[in-house]
């Protein structure tokens, strides 16, 4: 191979971004890209599926669709009308951790687009009737995601059993029996204890001049109350409680519709921005990534497949992270046998796949990625929004290329030992299994 | 909010008169080949996406093409599959590639400083490719097994199936993916005849890049074994025969129903109207704020989502509607969706929404070359179809001039309900509510893998 001369990842990409810190506690991030007549709104919201008790499962989901549903200024239904109308699209996402609202607009939006924001923060409606109505497309959404799908069931299952007795054990999307009983009431006061500007990280990337947008954010969000309930909320959230409580290794085999069993196997790993992170990220690029990893090679590219399909991740949440294998296997592949000698070809990864040339592989497939990843204003407004919610700082990207651009061999394979020696959970699923 | 609306018009209508994005396509003959370069020196990588005028049309089973391009890179005379991935993975190249009926498209994404050994590569794979046996044997085996799989996804087994009972009698019927019964026909001889037939297809270089890219044409009249000598030939197709009833392919355990509904279109349907036709998909199902969200979701909470479409090749276009509900609610979303079509095609249109959908495809139009790779690629559509680049351009002027009229026109010709296939894959319990709107067929879906 060509020795590689082009510059570092820490080097590939230089950010210019104009911060905007208000008095309320609100961080906006603003991008001019003055290309073409648009732009993206992000706007992220610490507020996920771990902040959820049990009764209330699904209510930050619940929530983020609501949210399109009207605020006092605009009225019952106008928001998603308002967006398009004028040639936008939106919409919005909650994982365990965020609640993420988002808008691409032509650049004559702006300040509509600000106003809804900030409207719809301070004044969501909550309309009874539409509440009920928007109960069914969630229940709906859950089936489809869950219920009708064996890889969303595998992944519930998983998450329910590594992180037992822990917020991350929740459904994201809500249990059926909460989504069928929680009230308007509670989702109101869900609503009021994170919907604020304390708790909101806005990003602004497109055709937008620097000193309208700082005018019109200050003048839109500067006068809502910030929400003592936030910090309070966060603090009470300690690392600790998301520790995984595996004591032994789980094997969980759950029935579903897959006439092949698929399969997922996670081990605790490490929370966002954690320094031993970064070995696991390219230790699951190297055995689970593209063609040539291990996992493909020795299960999928073979004479006699035993998989069609393999692949690795390290996955990192706010509080927690786990690092997991998954695939599909090939009917007639014995699941028990299979499962014992990924358990074994996973150890002996550490010491055949963890090389100077691998390494370098991942390097440049992340430099790849990056560069895809930046190539809109709604990416860019993305990997910075996420950034600044996950680590306070959107600069934290630096730091995260400088890492991996550090990771050395006895690292990786240090990381790897470390990893496939801890207790592990297996689930699968499969309609053979009873 | 109406006068948001007109607003937004105004000021959306001049949209793209910072810069005219024409202007940034350059058209050059490298040899055979044709280029159409967009120059992207935003980040230091390329993207060459090479259209192949040669589709599954013209396979001699189904699956062929796909399989072809599939296992392009599972060993060559000189080196084997592990030694080609160990390649391409090196240097993060990112090789795709997609085939239509009508033609296809091979890509390659990588830096621009590994242009040169990445793209020699890629050469040396379509002239070489061995397509080994052992290799073949594996894939046919995890293809299969894939196939059969499919049962696990309702929406992906709706779609092939849609594709099959609504095409049927037609050329286009068969899947491009390959069937069971195809994956067995595959033999290193047949997938190398296929590719030489697309290395003398007409082809087209869609590429993005920063100036560093230029160096291709060297790399590629030096070692692509290319020519340029076959063209995709003209097909007539028959107007689809009127379609009398659902048909219900049962799954075990559906607490939900996917519903596909549509035909497909001629050629002789479609010249003159391909924006009247983008308009009406976004219309009916192009977005929230769409007719059939509104009615379906926002106003019945009957499902989660809903989309129209109107998608077009050359010879043959498809038009239809997807969507999905729980069990009780299937047969009403169907009765629904009938009476939309036709209160549309028959006028019954607000000005208010129409003014609304006008705001946003002629506002969502600079959305459109945000990315490189997606403005080549509307080029490489409208290219395929023969139609002149300008109508792109004056897509926004297009979208403003038309008028209600023309929208129920639109309606009744592209979804006349007498000539809807409609496609249910759910709860065999389904059926007795379904025949309330058509008698029903059952059909099994394991003769549609």
């Amino acid at each position: 191979m060509k020795e590689d001369k082009r510059k570092t990842l820490a080097e590939s990409i230089q950010l210019e971004v104009q911060e905007l810190k208000l008095e309320n506690g609100m961080t906006a991030l603003i991008v001019p890209n003055p290309k073409l007549p648009i732009f993206s709104l992000y706007m992220f919201y610490k507020v996920g599926g771990k902040n959820e008790v049990p009764g209330i499962t699904g209510a930050s989901h619940f929530l983020e669709h609501m949210m399109f549903k009207g605020a006092h200024k605009y009225g019952k239904n106008t928001i998603d009308f308002i967006i398009e109308g004028s040639g936008g699209s939106t919409n919005a996402y909650t994982t365990n951790d965020q609640t993420v609202y988002y808008e691409n607009l032509p650049s004559s939006q702006l300040e509509i687009i600000l106003d809804i924001e900030a409207d719809r923060m301070e004044n969501l409606l909550l309309d009874p009737d539409d509440f009920s109505k928007e109960r069914q497309v969630v229940l709906e959404e859950r089936k489809m995601r869950y219920e009708n799908s064996p890889r969303g069931q595998l992944y519930l299952e998983l998450m329910q059993n590594l992180y037992e007795g822990t917020p991350y054990g929740r459904s994201v999307i809500g249990d059926i029996p909460d989504l069928k009983s929680v009230s308007r009431e509670q989702i109101q006061s869900y609503f009021k204890s994170f919907y604020a500007p304390n708790n909101l990280s806005l990003v602004l990337v497109g055709d937008v001049d620097l000193k309208r947008a700082r005018e019109i954010i200050t003048q839109k969000f500067g006068p809502i109350v910030s929400s003592p309930a936030v910090d309070k909320s966060h603090n009470a959230l300690v690392d600790d409680m998301f520790v995984p409580k595996l004591k032994t290794s789980k094997i969980i085999a759950k029935k579903g519709e897959s006439p092949n069993p698929i399969f997922m196997m996670a081990y605790t790993s490490y929370k966002a921005g954690h320094p031993k992170g970064y070995a696991l990220d390219v230790l699951s690029t190297i055995i689970g990534s593209g063609k040539s990893s291990a996992l493909v090679n020795n299960y999928v590219l073979i004479d006699k497949p035993k998989a069609t399909s393999m692949y690795a991740a390290n996955q990192s949440l706010e509080k927690s992270g786990f690092f997991f294998v998954g695939g599909e296997l090939v009917r007639g592949v014995k699941l028990g046998a299979f499962r014992e000698e990924l358990i074994s070809d996973l150890k002996s990864y550490c010491q055949t796949e963890i090389t100077d040339k691998n390494i370098q592989k991942v390097k440049n497939n992340y430099l790849i990625d990056l560069y895809a990843g930046l190539d809109t204003n709604a990416g860019l407004a993305q990997f910075l929004g996420e950034r600044q919610l996950l680590y306070k700082d959107w600069r934290f990207y630096k730091e995260e290329l400088t890492q991996y651009e550090k990771v050395t061999v006895k690292e990786v394979q240090a990381s790897c030992l470390e990893i496939f020696s801890q207790p592990s959970v297996f689930v699968s699923v499969w309609n053979k299994h009873k | 909010m109406k006068k948001i609306l007109f607003t937004t018009l105004l000021m959306t209508s001049s949209v793209l008169a910072k810069e005219s994005f024409l202007d940034s396509v350059q058209r050059m003959k490298w040899g055979d080949l044709d280029v159409v370069w967009v120059e992207d020196a935003k980040f230091p990588r390329f993207t060459a996406s090479f259209y192949f005028q040669d589709g599954a049309l013209a396979d001699k089973f189904s699956g062929l093409s796909q399989s072809a391009f599939s296992q392009l890179a599972s060993g060559t005379s000189k080196e084997n599959q592990r030694d080609l991935s160990e390649f391409f993975d090196f240097y993060g190249a990112n090789l795709k590639h997609s085939v239509t009926h009508e033609y296809s498209v091979y890509s390659v994404q990588a830096l621009t400083r590994d242009i040169s050994p990445v793209m020699t590569k890629v050469c040396e794979i379509f002239k070489d490719a061995q397509y080994p046996d052992k290799e073949l044997k594996s894939y046919v085996s995890r293809s299969k097994s894939q196939l059969k799989n499919l049962v696990t996804s309702h929406a992906g087994l709706a779609d092939r199936i849609f594709r099959q009972v609504s095409l049927n009698g037609t050329p286009y019927t068969t899947p491009v993916e390959g069937t069971l019964k195809s994956f067995d026909a595959l033999t290193p001889e047949v997938l190398k005849e296929r590719l030489g037939q697309f290395n003398k297809a007409k082809k087209v270089l869609y590429l993005s890049g920063p100036k560093d890219v230029k160096q291709l044409e060297e790399i590629i009249t030096k070692n692509c074994p290319w020519s340029s000598e076959t063209e995709l030939k003209p097909l007539m197709l028959n107007r689809p025969a009127s379609s009398s009833v659902i048909y219900l392919v049962p799954v075990p355990n559906a607490n939900q129903a996917q519903i596909r509904i549509g035909r497909y279109l001629v050629s002789t349907e479609v010249p003159g109207k391909y924006d009247h036709f983008h308009f009406l998909a976004g219309f009916m199902g192009g977005g929230f704020t769409s007719k059939l969200v509104q009615e379906l979701r926002v106003k019945r909470g009957l499902t989660y989502s809903a989309a129209a479409y109107v998608s077009l090749q050359r010879d043959y276009g498809r038009a239809g509607i997807i969507t999905f509900s729980k069990n009780e609610t299937t047969a009403e979303t169907i009765g629904l969706i009938r009476d939309i079509f036709q209160d549309v095609a028959m006028g019954k249109i607000e000005e208010k929404e129409f003014l609304h959908q006008q705001g946003h495809q002629i506002g969502g139009f600079a959305f459109g070359f945000e990315e490189t790779g997606a403005f080549l690629g509307q080029i490489m559509l409208y290219d395929h179809q023969r139609r002149n680049l300008e109508e792109l351009l004056k897509f926004p002027e297009t979208i403003k001039n038309l008028t209600i009229r023309e929208l129920a026109q639109a309606d009744f010709e592209i979804f006349p309900w007498e000539k809807m296939t409609i496609v249910v894959v759910g709860d065999k319990s389904l059926e007795k509510d379904l025949t309330k709107i058509r008698p029903v067929k059952i059909l099994d879906y394991n003769d549609f893998l």
